[in-house]
């Protein structure tokens, strides 16, 4: 549970930062505590990997800002994205929360094994970053967006029975790129901006 | 499969590194696209394997879709290489060929999916070019964060359907498709989703455009059919005819709106743009219907679709290029031009091209399902042709005294292979059909498992 706080608290500080360099140690912290719940299936291989592709995502927009001052103001997109967010994260919960009966116990510290902690926390970031994304001017936000959502993703196909180190490799390299993707667009748009 | 991928994906950073060296980047990439097409071709068939516990299979239709888009991403690469220098292009080509083989031989749903959404991202560097001048950056953005949305949206629906239990109410399933469904419809510029390839069109460099529209739209599309049998998803979809409606009414949205705006298009890149998603429309119906000469006819629509696009996107960057500020004529270009309007006879499924077993599959079926939606899907046909033989009018409005071959013709010369292939697959039709046949034979297994 202390984990699911944190994840709230680092997307809360991610978007409402107005610097690209502040969003994107924010996206760190909220990439490294959605990878650490958790729910009785975690690997240490898949941490690491999952931490390394939040890392180099974060230091790729880090960056991309170039200096300390860059970024995009988001005004009133913060109080929308956390509105909408709130919503769908106990819509989504409510209606896609598998019917298994199962007693739901979490704590503050241990591990959840019901995996609801690491349900909230993916439908948490998939609603922040769908409202990021669909209020964003450019590419600053956008990105934040694709990468909130990309780590709610993989949080959910943890629960997925399969080759779990294959894809937490290909899903790791899906964040790199969506990163490079989205730094290389955050330095156009500044270009043409400037022009 | 493996190692053809690294194969791709060594070439793909060796290429990024020395760029700048057309001659050298040029070689190494057709010299890696062509290794990698004699691999998958020199594969026994059924040959299947797994990489870290993830299964991957060579499948008839995975080993045609193989040969056919890298077959046109090895003429774009040559198109860019002599006619239009983009440096990015590449280690873009390459890296997209490598994600296409990713998606054409993993079998799990997921892998697949997150595969297609790298080989979707990567071409956003090749969308922008001197963006002081045009709005490429943010056309590159919006397609993006259309891909984004898409991937995660998708990747979400897979992962939730892979792990609830089958007990769960109907409901949540009709849900879960739904999503998979726009996701993939974002990802293919369905109408109402259309609105980034709209910019992209008149946007963005035509090599890119061709790149995106002759071999990423189709990848996606066949990407769809595989996660449909793969997923489990498809006896759902069977009992819920909600699903399938959404299917059909995407269908006849894409059809009729690409057409009706392909034909008030005045530009030759939109016409082509919105000609593909007519096209994708006809075979989202052809899927829909789920019936073996529908998926059979949607699948043919989208192959050849994207050799059409490349043909008609290459010869209107030429003809564009030429013309400078003026109208594009074929009388700066008058092979590009030849090569735009054989495009088009593709573009309609016209007879004897391998482009009409297609159209007339998918429409048979949908004139058995419904008279009307069969009457819309040749209305939706005839727009396109509507439309194609207004750009062919409009670019032989001026004819020269003496008619001249343009310099470097290499936008014709890829038209006339494509053309060349595009007859040879309709005299001899079983070559590129069986494949496809095989295709739907296991769709349809898995639409009624036992």
């Amino acid at each position: 549970m202390l984990l699911l706080a944190i994840v709230a608290v680092a997307t809360l500080a991610a978007n409402s930062a107005r610097q690209l360099r502040y969003t994107a140690v924010a996206f760190f912290g909220v990439a490294l505590a959605a990878h650490l719940i958790d729910d009785g299936s975690l690997a240490a291989a898949h941490i690491m990997i999952s931490a390394c592709a939040g890392l180099v995502a974060a230091a790729v927009l880090f960056v991309a800002a170039r200096d300390g001052r860059f970024g995009e103001d988001p005004g009133w997109r913060l109080w929308i994205a956390t509105v909408v967010a709130a919503a769908t994260t106990a819509a989504a919960f409510a209606f896609l929360r598998p019917a298994t009966g199962d007693e739901i116990n979490t704590n503050l510290l241990g591990p959840d094994p019901s995996g609801v902690t690491t349900e909230v926390a993916a439908f948490w970031l998939l609603s922040s970053g769908i409202a990021i994304l669909l209020t964003a001017r450019g590419a600053v936000r956008g990105s934040l967006g694709a990468l909130l959502m990309l780590t709610g993703t993989q949080l959910l196909v943890r629960l997925v029975p399969g080759p779990q180190l294959a894809l937490t490799l290909l899903l790791s390299w899906l964040q790199v790129v969506v990163a490079l993707a989205g730094a290389f667009l955050i330095v156009n748009q500044r270009a043409a901006r400037e022009a | 499969m493996i190692e053809v991928i690294a194969l791709l994906v060594v070439a793909a950073l060796f290429a990024f590194v020395v760029r700048k060296r057309l001659a050298v980047v040029g070689t190494v990439t057709l010299a890696a696209l062509a290794a990698a097409i004699i691999v998958v071709v020199l594969l026994p068939a059924d040959a299947s394997g797994d990489v870290l516990e993830l299964p991957w299979r060579m499948t008839e239709l995975g080993r045609l879709a193989t040969v056919v888009l890298l077959g046109t991403l090895c003429l774009l690469v040559l198109a860019v290489w002599i006619d239009e220098p983009a440096y990015n292009f590449f280690p873009t080509a390459l890296a997209v060929a490598a994600a296409v083989i990713a998606v054409l031989m993993l079998t799990t749903p997921i892998a697949i999916y997150a595969a297609l959404v790298v080989g979707l991202l990567v071409p956003v560097g090749s969308f922008t070019f001197q963006v002081n001048r045009n709005r490429s950056a943010e056309a590159a953005y919006r397609h993006f964060s259309f891909v984004a949305l898409g991937g995660c949206l998708g990747i979400t629906a897979l992962a939730l359907s892979a792990s609830l239990g089958r007990d769960q109410p109907p409901a949540t399933f009709v849900l879960l498709v739904v999503i998979l469904v726009v996701a993939f419809a974002l990802k293919l510029a369905a109408i109402p989703f259309h609105t980034h390839a709209a910019l992209l069109a008149s946007e963005v460099p035509a090599s890119a455009l061709a790149l995106y529209f002759g071999v990423l739209v189709p990848t996606t599309f066949i990407a769809f059919a595989q996660i449909l049998v793969l997923s489990g998803l498809l006896p759902a979809i069977v009992q819920i005819g909600k699903v399938q409606d959404l299917l059909l009414t995407l269908g006849l949205a894409s059809a009729l709106g690409g057409a009706f705006l392909a034909t008030g298009s005045t530009e030759l890149r939109r016409v082509a743009v919105y000609s593909v998603i007519a096209n994708l429309g006809q075979s989202l119906v052809g899927i829909a219907t789920l019936s073996g000469p529908g998926i059979i006819g949607a699948m043919a629509i989208a192959l050849v679709s994207g050799m059409a696009a490349t043909q008609q996107l290459l010869a209107a960057g030429t003809l564009e290029r030429r013309a400078g500020a003026d109208r594009p004529s074929a009388t700066t270009a008058p092979l590009a031009a030849l090569a735009f309007v054989v495009g088009g006879f593709a573009m309609i499924g016209a007879p004897p091209l391998v482009a009409f077993p297609g159209h007339f599959f998918v429409e048979l079926i949908a004139y058995s399902y419904s008279g009307w939606m069969g009457t819309a899907l040749v209305v939706a046909t005839l727009g396109v042709l509507v439309a194609q033989l207004r750009a062919a009018m409009a670019i032989f409005r001026t004819a020269p005294d003496r008619w001249r071959v343009e310099r470097k013709p290499i936008a014709g010369i890829v038209g006339a292979a494509v053309f060349a292939v595009l007859l040879i697959g309709g005299v001899q039709p079983d070559g590129f059909l069986q494949p496809i046949a095989a295709f739907a034979d296991e769709f349809l297994r898995a639409l009624h498992p036992l």
